[in-house]
């Protein structure tokens, strides 16, 4: 473990300073992807498939172009046929599911572009679809994609132990099946991209979580030109969730730019956010616990089949991470996940907010309570008994003494390097009064409320390599060069204030430049609530590389042996003269430019986050409705770096998911495989009223790896949220619920088959 | 084929404005793409969601839900013009003390519409706040954060 930071008397990091640039954003001066212009800047739109599998026969765009406005049409004829991604080409002959891109059209308003996409005739060849995994994965069903409907040909398999020596010791095998259903991120901000190309050169402005990452080598890829040609610029992000890149769109702007020799907008609507951005997977988990006769696990074993839609995107990852409660959550020997991702003519899934974290932790944290329940144990004291502590899973370490530990660790024999679960359970359960819960279902009458509780954990943000570059000007500017985005969650902020923290100024001193790859080192991917970790340790490096060379010159120019940086000054030992940073930075001689890289983790210990949620819910066992009444989130994320952003980003984390727990899903049409609710009303967005107030709690101590202690915030909170409601219920409505969303009609039906309806 | 086109006059921010527009094309089209304003976000483009919204007359509406047609010889004010009045600064205040907007894109609809409410309904209770802005979708949920700093406008604004 590195040397823990002196965090003894921070000023800055640990205070809720206000969120970077929010009065430009309440005013609307932000100016986001769509919001940009261009001089002669054409408008695109894109021609999207009817069908979920066909041969593309012929494209006539003649009609189109004779329109009015009409400056260009793309089609798979002009696209490149070498792959952008792993699956994915920029245009092909052959579209996967109903709602794919088939060609562009470049036109001087959206509305005429929008006629050209009608005027342009396209003849299909109707392939057979299949749009359920399980028929995807019987023999002779139509191939997504050749070699095969299982991703990479093979499952997933992880393990720690042996979990048939662990069952045959069990006395009680618990079983259950419990199904997610696909459903929408729907960011507020939908994916839009500007292309305007100089010569060979291209600027790109777009959505993006990755200008750097993915943007760039993607771009190459599929234009066929060296990435340094290609600028790619995030302006500013409305909402990512983990989403918005991983699609063609970036290619397919830039081709239809360079087709028509103009600059060209391409905006998604609502609709075609849905259907061609990248949604949350359906995912169907078998999960089989075998415990000891006084509780105590000794196998758990999980099998996970994953819709993984037309292209597999970030998939993989999602796949991984389902498995991730049942590997770690539990202290248990003996655990294998083996987790199935599934190609099938559905809008293709993608990253969302968690990963398969909150799909697995369902299925996990739902059987946990019927463990408890069968064996007379209140669920909380089953958890306090049984999660994973401090010191990690029992076993040996399997990875090499030297190398970083895994940030989703499945081994034994490591400790974790902080783990306040416990915390988390005990003051979220006096919180929220859980010395009030009744035994299950046993409120008589129509509506009947009832407490749960779950617990979740999360990578801590370790697993990337991460730059910085901090630049101090003669002028005294400061400015933080990051690659990486502030896709809303506030990284800007919470970075700015550890680079302050480091050289002793007010957050406000620090400037940030992000996003940009002609400004900013290369960044990584802003996913897997890596940022303040990964990043944030980069950012504390590269200030302290800096205050050392100021403290360096200020000493030199003072006269002196040596001098100290404290509230932006630099001041000779014997404390009898200073001057300000400013004066410092001037006497540089030059722009002073510190860089800091590093691979973020830890060889010693393994980072995570953790989580322990509360909810309170009234159930009408009449129609089947659930009402949250209160929901406490206490977390453990270390040391806090803004609380005031953070505790906005816990209580929105758990909205939206209480919003996806109760209602938000996706619904295709099984004989045309068309998506039939791509839209905020029909997908079901949570508004304003539905929920109470979140109460969000900050538990643990500062973490001794990652930067002043932090580790990651932005997902771990939804990962307990849909087992905490699914247990309140069972404890209000004594009914179980194994599937997400619990809708209505899913309540109705639970009460119905386990007798529980009041007519 | 050439479309027809209309001619419209209206006030934007209190400057008289005579347009040749599509009959097809939104006030939100008109506001976005003629007049570079654009803080009036475009989310949904069929009235769902806010994020356009925009004073007609006083009124708050959403501007995509609307042909510039129909809004001819009316006075339209934008956030941007908005966010310079007095009575706008105590809900910049407090949106920015109770971090009311995350990713920010539905922000400038929510702070249009806290406006309008408070006008309506200076003490308006806590629920109401929260009902009057149903309307209003955010999808990185910063819902308390944002019926907090109605809240706290409106107790900022009224002489208690
Ligand atoms: S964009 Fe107008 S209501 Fe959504
Ligand atoms: S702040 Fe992101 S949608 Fe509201």
């Amino acid at each position: 473990m590195t040397a823990p930071a002196d965090v003894s008397a921070l000023s800055v990091v640990g205070t809720p300073v206000a969120r970077r640039e929010l009065a430009e954003k309440v005013t609307g001066r932000t100016r986001y992807t769509a919001d940009l212009h261009r001089p002669g800047m054409l408008h695109g739109r894109v021609l999207r498939s009817p069908h979920p599998h066909a041969r593309i026969v012929r494209v006539d765009a003649s009609a189109a172009l004779r329109l009015p406005g009409v400056h260009a049409v793309l089609t798979p004829e002009d696209a490149p046929q070498q792959p952008i991604d792993r699956d994915l080409r920029a245009l092909e002959p052959l579209v996967r599911f109903a709602g794919e891109e088939v060609a562009l059209v470049a036109a001087e308003s959206e509305a005429q572009a929008e006629d050209a996409l009608r005027a342009i005739e396209v003849v299909y060849e109707p392939l057979p679809a299949v749009l359920d995994p399980e028929a995807a994965l019987a023999p002779g069903a139509p191939e997504v994609h050749p070699g095969g409907n299982l991703v990479g040909g093979k499952p997933l398999v992880v393990q720690r132990g042996d979990v048939a020596a662990g069952f045959a010791q069990a006395a009680r095998i618990f079983e259950g099946t419990f199904r997610t259903q696909a459903h929408a991120p729907v960011a507020m901000e939908t994916r839009a991209a500007l292309a305007e190309w100089e010569g060979d050169r291209l600027t790109l402005w777009k959505t993006s979580r990755a200008v750097h990452a993915s943007d760039r080598p993607l771009l190459a890829r599929g234009l066929g030109i060296p990435a340094e040609r290609i600028r790619v610029i995030c302006t500013a992000m409305g909402g990512g969730f983990g989403n918005k890149d991983e699609t063609r769109l970036g290619v397919l702007t830039a081709l239809l730019a360079r087709k028509a020799g103009r600059p060209v907008r391409v905006e998604y609507s609502r609709r075609e956010e849905v259907l061609g951005g990248r949604n949350r997977q359906a995912t169907v988990n078998r999960l089989r616990i075998g415990v000891r006769v006084d509780g105590t696990p000794v196998a758990i074993e999980q099998r996970s089949v994953m819709d993984a839609g037309a292209y597999i995107s970030s998939g993989i990852n999602v796949n991984r991470r389902t498995g991730q409660g049942a590997l770690y959550l539990y202290t248990c020997p003996n655990a294998r996940y083996e987790g199935h991702a599934v190609y099938t003519n559905r809008p293709a899934g993608g990253s969302f907010r968690g990963l398969g974290a909150p799909l697995g932790h369902f299925a996990v944290e739902v059987l946990a309570d019927e463990i408890a329940a069968a064996l007379g144990i209140d669920p909380l004291d089953y958890r306090l008994r049984h999660h994973v502590t401090a010191a990690g899973q029992p076993g040996t370490r399997v990875t090499a003494p030297d190398a970083l530990l895994p940030d989703e660790p499945v081994e034994g024999g490591v400790p974790f390097s902080s783990n306040a679960l416990r915390a988390c359970l005990l003051v979220g359960a006096e919180r929220i009064g859980w010395h009030r819960r009744r035994p299950d279902g046993a409120e008589p009458g129509e509506r009947v409320r009832g407490l749960g509780v779950a617990m979740g954990t999360y990578k801590g943000g370790a697993g990337r390599e991460a730059e910085a570059e901090l630049h101090i000007a003669e002028s005294g500017r400061v400015a933080l060069h990051l690659g990486l985005t502030d896709v809303g969650q506030g990284s800007a902020t919470v970075l700015a204030q550890i680079a302050a923290e480091a050289l002793t100024l007010p957050a406000e001193r620090i400037e940030t430049v992000m996003a940009d790859t002609a400004r900013t080192p290369p960044g990584h991917v802003t996913a897997g609530s890596t940022t303040t970790f990964s990043t944030g340790e980069a950012v504390r490096r590269a200030a302290l590389a800096a205050a050392e060379q100021l403290r360096r010159r200020a000493a030199e120019m003072l006269g002196v042996a040596a001098a100290r940086l404290e509230a932006g000054r630099l001041i000779s030992e014997d404390g009898r003269r200073s001057l300000a940073l400013e004066e410092v930075a001037a006497g540089l001689g030059a722009e002073l430019v510190t860089r800091w890289r590093w691979n973020a983790g830890s060889s010693t210990h393994i980072v995570n986050s953790f989580a322990a949620h509360f909810a309170e819910v009234e159930v009408d066992r009449r129609n089947g409705h659930i009402r949250v009444l209160r929901y406490v989130a206490a977390q453990d994320s270390g040391r806090i770096v803004n609380p005031r952003l953070a505790a906005g980003q816990v209580s929105g984390a758990v909205l939206q998911f209480l919003g996806i727990a109760l209602r938000e899903e996706l619904f295709l049409d099984p004989r045309s495989g068309v998506t039939l609710n791509p839209s905020f009303l029909e997908h079901k967005s949570t508004a304003i009223v539905d929920f109470p107030a979140v109460e969000v709690l900050f538990l643990g101590e500062p973490d001794p790896v990652g930067p002043y202690g932090a580790k990651a915030l932005g997902e771990p909170p939804v990962v307990p949220v849909f087992a905490a409601i699914a247990n309140a219920v069972a404890n209000a409505a004594g009914v179980r619920l194994h599937e997400v969303p619990f809708t209505p009609q899913r309540v109705l039906a639970a009460l119905k088959a386990q007798g529980r309806l009041v007519p | 084929m050439t479309p027809a086109r209309a001619t419209v006059t209206l006030t934007v921010n209190g400057v008289a404005r005579t347009l040749d527009v599509e009959p097809r094309e939104t006030l939100l089209d008109v506001l976005r793409e003629r007049l570079d304003l654009t803080g009036a976000k475009r989310a949904c483009d069929r009235g769902e969601c806010g994020a356009c919204a925009v004073l007609v007359d006083g009124r708050p509406i959403n501007a995509c839900h609307v042909l510039a047609l129909q809004v001819r010889g009316r006075e339209v004010v934008t956030i941007e013009a908005l966010a310079g009045r007095p009575e706008f600064q105590p809900i910049l205040a407090a949106f920015i003390h109770h971090d009311a907007g995350q990713c920010g894109f539905c922000t400038p609809g929510f702070a249009l519409a806290a406006h309008a409410l408070l006008q309506r309904h200076p003490a308006a209770s806590d629920a109401l706040i929260r009902w009057e802005l149903v309307g209003h979708i955010c999808r990185c949920n910063a819902y308390d954060g944002l019926a907090a700093a109605v809240a706290a406008a409106r107790d900022a604004r009224k002489p208690s």
